[in-house]
């Protein structure tokens, strides 16, 4: 029986398939897999950040100068970095890709995770486009397509990624 | 924290002229990724070029976008210009960049103890010495005073570095930058693909 590559593992792969010029981050416990296959690639560069909004930062000299960048982040992460985003994303249309792991859904009740998850629907949706997912179940092209609607938009689109019920199985 | 070393005002350069004296230490004109504000108006007032990126984004955020730049042009040099109080802001920005080690960027920190552009209130680094900060993250040899550079020493310098910058406080904010954003990407795209 064929194995079956792990909710990280087809991440990385849809990322790859994007061919971005680099990945910057600051890791969460969903993304780490993600990430650690992202700094051990040489197909593109991982920066990994001190802080969030630093991530908004480098995505967007990296957009700047017209190549592919994504960002990895928590929802509180984003929420740190929400005037960056604004400021450099939104005003200058820079279509970069920003995956949130969308903590605090039904599955994923940490009491730490409530608020954020209450404060990333409050602050971030009403500012722009967030499309979200299962984690357990990533389409294969969703980065390449998040490019293309970025690059279509002309501004950054964020994918916000939450555990669901009954997903467990799938991951 | 020590009291660095300090000129008085009347005999430190403007703002302008460190940084059109950092951009001639280049043999090439290297990328200039300036904060908002002071760096981004006095930036345009050295010189304007399309490889100039005026950033709007939050003060300190200038550092961050020059890694970025840079790790997509590593053939190409690159320089971020932050003011004393935007560094303080994004100060973690300096760890990452130590930690990222592109060898194809440099921080130039303008050091005039204000927030230019808010009435000139002093900025709660305006003690701080900041020769010994660059220092901490990059090394003695990689953080250095403008003043003790040549084109020959700074061709010589391991990247990433940090050149320190005492300058004079302006009598009046720099002339508008007069620059859309729109206009500011289409220009530095362009600039930024040959």
């Amino acid at each position: 029986m064929a194995e079956t590559a792990s909710s990280g593992q087809r991440l990385f792969r849809s990322i790859q398939a994007a061919k971005p010029k680099l990945v910057t981050g600051v890791p969460d416990g969903m993304l780490a897999q993600t990430i650690m296959l992202c700094e051990a690639t040489p197909d593109f560069p991982y920066i990994a950040c001190a802080r969030e909004e630093e991530c908004i930062g480098v995505a967007s000299g990296a957009a700047m100068a017209g190549e592919r960048a994504i960002v990895m982040v928590q929802n509180a992460g984003l929420l740190n970095s929400l005037g960056a985003f604004a400021t450099m994303g939104l005003r200058y249309g820079l279509p970069f890709v920003v995956i949130v792991t969308n903590r605090g859904a039904l599955a994923d009740p940490n009491g730490y995770d409530i608020e954020k998850r209450e404060a990333f629907d409050a602050g971030v949706r009403p500012m722009t486009r967030v499309f979200d997912f299962d984690a357990a179940d990533l389409p294969d092209d969703l980065i390449p397509a998040a490019f293309k609607w970025a690059e279509a938009a002309r501004k950054p689109v964020i994918l916000a990624l939450e555990k669901r019920l009954g997903a467990e199985a799938a991951a | 924290m020590s009291t660095p070393p300090m000129n008085t005002p009347s005999n430190l350069p403007s703002q302008q002229d460190a940084i059109s004296a950092a951009l001639a230490l280049y043999p090439a004109r290297p990328f200039a990724v300036s904060d908002i504000g002071s760096q981004t108006g006095w930036l345009k007032a050295a010189g304007h070029d399309a490889r100039n990126l005026y950033v709007s984004g939050p003060m300190g955020l200038a550092t961050s976008v020059a890694l970025g730049l840079a790790a997509v042009r590593p053939n190409e040099q690159v320089l971020a210009i932050a003011g004393d109080g935007a560094l303080a802001m994004n100060l973690t920005s300096l760890a990452t960049i130590a930690g990222a080690k592109p060898k194809n960027l440099s921080i130039l920190l303008v050091d005039n103890r204000i927030y230019e552009f808010t009435a000139s209130v002093p900025t709660p680094t305006c003690d701080l010495d900041w020769l010994a900060v660059g220092r901490a993250f990059f090394g003695a040899g990689q953080c250095l005073r403008l003043s003790d550079l040549t084109p020959e020493r700074w061709a010589s310098v391991s990247r990433p570095a940090m050149i320190v910058a005492d300058v004079a406080p302006a009598p009046g904010k720099p002339p508008a930058l007069g620059m859309t954003p729109a206009m500011i990407r289409a220009e530095f795209l362009g600039a930024s693909k040959r």
